[in-house]
């Protein structure tokens, strides 16, 4: 036996003997968890105290990937452990598409709004669009969805500043969440009600398609929607529909920005709306641990007080907290969306279109 | 258990001894990259900023070139490297959609590009950097005449001007840069009669694609990248260019210090875009990239550093405009940022992408481009191969189509082969399949002759030039060479002024080049130098954005 291989056998006995010692003594590893998230969580998922609770108590490493609620249920899912859309409508997507999943639950809930800035709101008051109530501000979907139809311009309710015709933005139908529930509430509000039936279906769907195509491009995040919207101005984004968590994040986060823009920029609860309810589906066991993680009170706490999802446990939900104007107590008007099937129809024919 | 742990052990030595091995390599050849790309060749699109050990790979559009000081601050204060590449933003799109693992990093102009590219769903973080419209920029004393000063003007007022002769301009391709993209879009929304937005039925229609054909006839020069347009209007002489208001007021910093008259900007209220400039991160599963990622982020978006992006007329922010900064938005130059920014609607992806070929294909000025290829004696081998490999790229359309490179239907392309002399000349006037793959065909078959004059070449290519109307086309010489050539540079000159026409000379690199000569040229005659064997697929896209 040579000096090396003498050498070699040195280094090995000595890998054996650490490896065997860190086997036995080292304290548990972090978990490496992996799925795909809605733009819209981003921030919780980001915040240093989120991930402190996620890997001290439970020992889990969280990672994301962004895709859109719809998007994510048909990616490519390999070594991912969960995905985290913003409905249960990709849940529902999931059982039809791939089956039961291994577990699955709602773990945040935040309205679907519609944000503008003042000025705007004020032409809509005044044209009979949006009613003050308790310091809030609530548009009236069904005469909105028509004005937007019927290609009323923003200069005919009195802002000729803006270009073209009143319009909201949201993201893509097709790919993301946000989209796909305003795409569910145009519908029932053209439908002046749930719809429900084939016949339904095929009655508003041509005023559906009208409506979503007018809107040319559309973002695939509501997260970059948002961002869009505060950034580039009231002639680039004059109304979105995003989710009402958006905006009390963003004042938490950014107190200096917020304090300068906070009176331009308006929320206005479509009346009726959609929840928008936030279901992890776990696609192994990692999945499910980390959604037991995310029940925890202390997520479930901290997922409010900085990043406004209204959740279960948090008790009374205090919005003065945020310091934005018009968020309500207690969202009250709500509408189902449409069922799996029908939404699913609408979606396959805004595809085509 | 125990058979676990002694496979475990096992693996583990594996892994331990292949990446000692492994690593090191890895390390050498990196620096060896590294150096070959420190020579700084002039076709190098990608520059270093700083010179720290840590280092973070941004793929760009070359509007970002100038906050290059800006950045190098970051990146001496946190010991780090900055590789920016520069290019065009729908060349951005095309590179994540080819999941590159080349880059930490995407900062192109507009998000609709991340978007549309990021199929993979790897880009994260993304956050806008700044904010500005696409605009015209005027020669302040046209836009008078024209009647554009002080007044809401609209697309249809800018094509009348052109159409009327009254005004030609620079733009980027469409197929390109995001700029060109956007202006160009703005073109076919006015020339649609100002739909809600375009879709395909638009695209189709007979009346608007002899219009928009004719307006783009009144492009003088287009180039690849926003920068480049910037530094080629500021060596030539034009009356207009469609741009970032950012590199507008940046032109007119300059122009002003050199005592020209400045460009005024006008938004068409009809037909404008607005640039937001995102920054992403590109997850490639290193925590430690994205730490520094998130820290060059930060320190763009912070107010310190806003503040000195608006001094460079970008706007920023949820804020708007600081106060001490109004006056870097001058209003003589037409700036105005109390106005709401009104911009046209996007169509949507697919339509997006029909609009694009149309204009890579039918639409933009058709290109007359002669070829001057070096078949002498230092060309033989690797270099005679290189050069029909490239030519091949370009004339074999289905090759060039996934480019976007394809040829316009009504565009001429010439070769000149050459060696001391000029070898055979081959052309064909039309950009059919057919026609290109004869030449293709003529090309393969050329053999190497024996000594190098290239100025010959270029004198026989003006020559051939002579015999078009030339406003009708995009015209270029492209020199594919080793550049080391008997010397006639001077005769050259002579020969380029008596033709008194603007035609670029662009060069691609070949064999065991020298930039030298080619240098020369291209200052001259306000083009570029390419290297070929770095990256020729950049060199095409790159040359084909000039013409």
């Amino acid at each position: 036996m040579n000096k090396s291989k003498i050498i070699g056998l040195g280094v090995l006995l000595v890998v054996i003997i650490t490896v065997i010692a860190f086997m036995f003594f080292k304290p548990k590893a972090l978990q490496k968890v992996d799925g795909y998230l809605g733009g819209e969580k981003i921030g919780l998922f980001e915040d240093e105290e989120f991930k402190s609770i996620m890997s001290k108590d439970y020992g889990l490493d969280v990672n994301y990937k962004k895709a859109g609620s719809i998007d994510m249920v048909r990616a490519d899912k390999e070594n991912m452990n969960y995905l985290f859309p913003a409905s249960q409508t990709a849940l529902e997507l999931y059982k039809a598409e791939i089956g039961t999943p291994k577990k699955s639950e709602i773990i945040l809930n935040t309205p679907l709004v519609l944000y503008t800035h003042a000025n705007i709101k004020d032409k809509f008051i005044e044209h009979g669009y949006v009613v003050e109530e308790n310091g809030s501000w609530y548009m009236d979907m069904e005469k909105f969805s028509g004005a937007i139809i019927e290609g009323k311009t923003w200069a005919d309710i009195g802002l000729p500043e803006l270009y073209g015709s009143v319009s909201v933005k949201t993201t893509d139908p097709t790919k993301s969440n946000s989209g796909n529930m305003f795409a569910g509430l145009i519908a029932n509000s053209i439908n002046k009600g749930v719809v429900d039936s084939k016949e339904d279906f095929s009655n508003i769907m041509p005023d559906v398609k009208n409506f979503f195509g007018k809107m040319g491009y559309m973002d695939t995040s509501s997260h970059d929607l948002f961002e869009q919207f505060l950034k580039m101005g009231v002639g680039a984004y004059p109304m979105i529909a995003a989710y009402e968590n958006q905006i009390l994040e963003f004042a938490v986060s950014h107190p200096e920005d917020w304090e300068k823009i906070g009176q331009d920029i308006v929320i206005i609860y479509p009346t009726p709306t959609v929840y928008s309810s936030h279901v992890m589906i776990a696609l192994d066991e990692l999945g499910e641990e980390t959604i037991t993680a995310l029940t925890d009170n202390k997520i479930q706490d901290l997922a409010w007080k900085k990043h406004g999802f209204r959740t279960g446990v948090s008790g009374a939900q205090d919005p003065s907290v945020f310091g934005v104007q018009g968020v309500t107590n207690q969202i009250n008007k709500v509408m189902p969306m449409p069922d799996f099937k029908i939404m699913e129809m609408i979606i396959e024919e805004l595809k085509n279109y | 258990m125990k058979k676990r742990i002694l496979l475990l052990i096992l693996g583990l030595i594996l892994i331990l001894t292949g990446c000692f091995g492994k690593d090191s390599s890895d390390q050498e050849k990196s620096s060896d990259q590294g150096k070959s790309s420190n020579q700084g060749k002039s076709s190098s699109k990608t520059t270093e900023i700083g010179s720290g050990s840590k280092v973070l790979k941004i793929v760009s559009g070359s509007e970002n070139k100038e906050l290059e000081d800006i950045m190098r601050e970051f990146a001496d204060d946190n010991k780090t490297k900055i590789e920016m590449t520069y290019m065009g933003s729908i060349d951005i799109m095309r590179e994540l959609q080819s999941e590159t693992d080349s880059y930490d990093a995407v900062w192109p102009a507009s998000n609709i590009w991340i978007s549309m590219g990021d199929n993979s769903h790897r880009v994260k973080h993304i956050e806008s950097t700044t904010i500005t419209p696409v605009v015209f920029g005027i020669r302040k004393s046209l836009a008078e005449e024209l009647g554009f000063v002080g007044k809401e003007v609209s697309i249809k007022d800018i094509m009348e001007a052109i159409e009327n002769g009254k005004l030609k301009f620079c733009m980027t391709s469409a197929t390109q840069s995001n700029s060109g993209a956007s202006a160009y879009l703005g073109f076919l929304n006015a020339l649609a009669g100002s739909p809600e937005v375009i879709t395909e039925e638009h695209l189709k229609d007979q009346t608007l694609q002899n219009n928009i054909t004719k307006l783009l006839q009144g492009v003088d020069r287009s180039s690849g990248s926003s920068e480049w347009l910037k530094t080629l209007f500021l060596n030539g002489e034009y009356d207009a260019m469609v741009n970032y208001e950012s590199l507008i007021i940046t032109t007119n910093q300059e122009l002003v210090s050199r005592g020209e008259e400045p460009l005024y900007v006008v938004y068409p209220y009809d037909g404008m875009s607005i640039a937001d400039s995102p920054l992403g991160y590109i997850d490639n599963g290193n925590q430690k990239q994205e730490e520094l990622f998130l820290k060059f982020q930060e320190y763009i978006t912070s107010d310190e550093t806003q503040d000195k992006l608006q001094k460079l007329g970008r706007r920023t922010g949820y804020q708007g405009i600081f106060d001490n900064n109004k006056d870097v938005f001058n209003s003589d130059w037409g700036l105005d940022t109390e106005k709401v920014l009104s911009p046209i609607k996007t169509p949507k992806a697919d339509v997006l992408n029909e609009a694009l070929n149309l204009y890579q294909s039918d639409f933009r000025k058709p290109s007359l481009t002669i070829y001057c290829l070096d078949f002498s004696g230092s060309m033989s081998g690797t270099g005679e191969e290189q050069v029909k490999e490239a030519m091949d790229l370009i004339l074999d359309q289905d090759k060039a189509s996934s480019l976007f490179i394809q040829a316009n239907q009504a565009e001429i392309n010439y070769v000149i082969f050459f060696d001391d002399r000029v070898l055979d000349t081959a052309f064909v006037e039309d950009g059919s399949q057919e026609s290109l793959s004869i030449l293709n065909q003529r090309v393969q078959e050329q053999s190497i002759g024996g000594g190098t004059n290239m100025y010959r070449a270029l004198d026989e290519a003006l020559d051939c030039l002579a015999k078009y109307d030339l406003s009708q086309y995009n015209p270029a010489i492209v020199l594919m060479t080793d550049g080391r050539s008997d010397d006639g540079f001077s005769d050259f000159m002579i020969k380029y002024d008596e033709f008194g026409q603007d035609i670029p000379v662009f060069s691609i690199m070949f064999g065991m080049s020298d930039s030298d000569q080619l240098d020369e040229i291209a200052n001259y005659t306000n083009a570029r130098v390419f290297d070929g064997r770095e990256d020729l697929v950049g060199a095409f896209r790159s040359v084909k954005g000039y013409n």
